[in-house]
């Protein structure tokens, strides 16, 4: 019998967001060590906002990542708010469900078009791809910019929006501009139907079993809930810290999450397992044959799951948008000055927590826990048995059995979305 | 006959990344009209392939943090003709050098990261390390003012 002896090393993955090379070492058949190592250069954040104005820091910390930078600041000012006992108003709650709506378009766009649609195609980027096909990038083209378009109605912007801020937002919507983007977001649901279904009939399978953890909430806005599991805990936002255990990762510059001291899930797919029945009537209507699919321990399910999202957020938007008369509201003041609170929202790859300590209006401690930080354990167990599976096969390592590794592996963990601008942010906490 | 299309590439040092994901939302509406005159030959978000080795125009963003980007900056700028930097961290450094102005605590709180992944002693915009052609300011950058640079040299 043949015995494989391989090292493997991808040099910055591409496809994803941000910075990541991976080191597996194969010895004898066996799957030695699989190493992903975060290599996004630390930023520093959660050092960088002690000693700033509480009110501030969502604003900064928005910028710890250009994708997902809505969910940061929304997440933030969560935390912020329960820090000073601030309730924002419910015309607020409904804007930052937009918001969140909004990026969850423009994100998982980009992510099933870019990013993973290549690999379906079998090419390098969608740019190269057939004449016959090039709709596509014009679907995608289309989607985000409606997507984009809710951003800029709502925040401002889509990266680093102006007007959600603390308390409030600084501007109301503009009425009048509303009909030009419920129209567009209509205009986009037969794409999203054409998107899914591309997912829905792709074959890739990778099942193994783990714990699959997502904020449940009673319209699937994204804000607002409690942490469920597949296990059947309920845990409130406040504790969900508690439940976790961090995981130093030597070789990399991000740490890697446990949940009770196992690797676990967070994203699309787990929300998707864990809280369908909440989606939009129209949803759940038009997109029944892809919500069937759910609950599925098939990560390549996160791909179809965020396209079942996407019409999720133009339906809950539409709705939203088409139901009230925005006004001016002054923004909400705090109520104190120093105290401890926690922000838990589900940001497009999954549950994000922010944890602050403020005095005198200043911040003295942070901490958050980062989707893509709490995957990396689920992620390189689920490497290490993508690649134990095609070396059971024991044939002698070839290059083309290299490079079949190679693709599968990439396949695999772009599926999970990871983002790694976010995952280098952790903090180090002296507790006293 | 139409001009050679000009060889483009984006690369991506310190930062968020808020600025070439924003360029991406620019091109939702410029994407078509601009790949009548470019190639993008080297972006890893939308491309693995990087042979590559010589561009017309080179799109940097981020700060250089640590010896690996300042390698990098350096071969970029001499691959390139024309080097564009998109957004603050390449002109002051902000806010991805934020570590400059940490306190002496604070600092030490970072130290052994520094050390380890060979960060710089100080983290430096673009704009110190290597000539910059143009630029565009702003946190993400200016949409307007992006566009109207980019077209001058397509």
């Amino acid at each position: 019998m043949h015995t494989c002896d391989l090292d493997i090393s991808i040099n910055r993955l591409s496809k994803i967001e941000g910075h990541a090379d991976l080191d597996i070492k194969i010895k004898n058949g066996k799957v030695e060590h699989v190493e992903l190592h975060v290599m996004e250069n630390q930023r520093f954040y959660t050092q960088a906002v002690k000693g700033k104005p509480a009110l501030a820091v969502p604003q900064i910390v928005s910028r710890i990542c250009g994708t997902c930078s809505v969910a940061h600041l929304t997440g933030c000012i969560e935390a912020v708010e329960k820090t000073l006992d601030i309730t924002p108003s419910e015309q607020t709650m409904v804007m930052r469900k937009l918001m969140m709506h909004s990026l969850m378009i423009r994100d998982h766009a980009l992510h099933l078009y870019f990013f993973v649609a290549p690999d379906l195609f079998g090419i390098d980027s969608i740019l190269d791809i057939d004449e016959d096909k090039k709709e596509i990038i014009h679907q995608a083209l289309h989607v985000k910019e409606a997507g984009n378009n809710l951003s800029n109605l709502i925040g401002g912007r889509s990266v680093h929006a102006m007007f959600e801020q603390v308390g409030g937002f600084t501007r109301v919507i503009d009425n009048a501009k509303i009909p030009e983007v419920v129209e567009e977001l209509k205009s986009i649901r037969p794409l999203i139907v054409d998107l899914a279904e591309l997912f829905y009939n792709c074959d890739w399978e990778m099942k193994r079993k783990t714990r699959f953890v997502a904020l449940k909430t009673e319209d699937f806005s994204y804000l607002e809930g409690y942490i469920a599991t597949s296990e059947g805990e309920k845990i409130e936002e406040k504790d969900y810290w508690n439940h976790l255990h961090s995981v130093v990762l030597p070789y990399s510059q991000a740490k890697g999450f446990e949940f009770e001291g196992e690797e676990y899930m967070v994203g699309s797919l787990s929300r998707l397992n864990l809280n369908k029945e909440a989606m939009h009537e129209n949803t759940k209507k038009d997109m029944k044959k892809y919500l069937d699919v759910f609950p599925s321990e098939n990560i390549y399910h996160n791909n179809l799951a965020q396209a079942v999202e996407i019409m999720h957020s133009i339906d809950h938007s539409i709705e939203l948008l088409e139901n009230r008369e925005f006004v001016k509201e002054e923004i909400v003041k705090p109520t104190k000055m120093s105290g401890e609170g926690v922000g838990v929202i589900e940001a497009p790859r999954g549950t994000l927590y922010y944890y602050l300590g403020v005095e005198d209006g200043k911040v003295k401690y942070a901490n958050l826990v980062i989707p893509t930080a709490q995957n990396l354990i689920n992620m390189r167990e689920d490497v290490r048995k993508v690649v134990t599976d095609i070396c059971g096969d024991n044939v002698a390592p070839t290059k083309e059995w290299e490079a079949k590794i190679k693709l599968e592996v990439e396949k695999m963990i772009r599926a999970y979305d990871p983002c790694m601008s976010c995952a280098s942010h952790f903090l180090k906490i002296n507790w006293k | 006959m139409s001009e050679k299309k000009k060889k483009v590439g984006v690369f991506t040092f310190t930062c968020d990344e808020g600025c070439s994901i924003y360029m991406i939302e620019i091109f939702n509406k410029k994407l078509i009209e601009w790949l009548e005159k470019m190639d993008l030959e080297y972006f890893l978000s939308m491309k693995d392939r990087r042979d590559a080795t010589e561009f017309d125009i080179a799109i940097v963003e981020g700060a250089i943090t640590t010896e690996r980007d300042l390698h990098e900056i350096k071969k970029v700028r001499e691959m390139s003709k024309i080097l564009i930097g998109m957004g603050n961290c390449t002109i002051t450094g902000m806010p991805t050098c934020q570590r400059n102005n940490f306190t002496p605590e604070q600092t030490e709180a970072i130290k052994d990261d520094l050390e380890k992944f060979d960060f710089l002693e100080k983290c430096l915009p673009v704009k110190e390390v290597v000539h910059m052609d143009d630029e565009v300011p702003g946190c993400p950058m200016d949409e307007k003012k992006f566009i109207e640079v980019l077209e001058k040299y397509l």
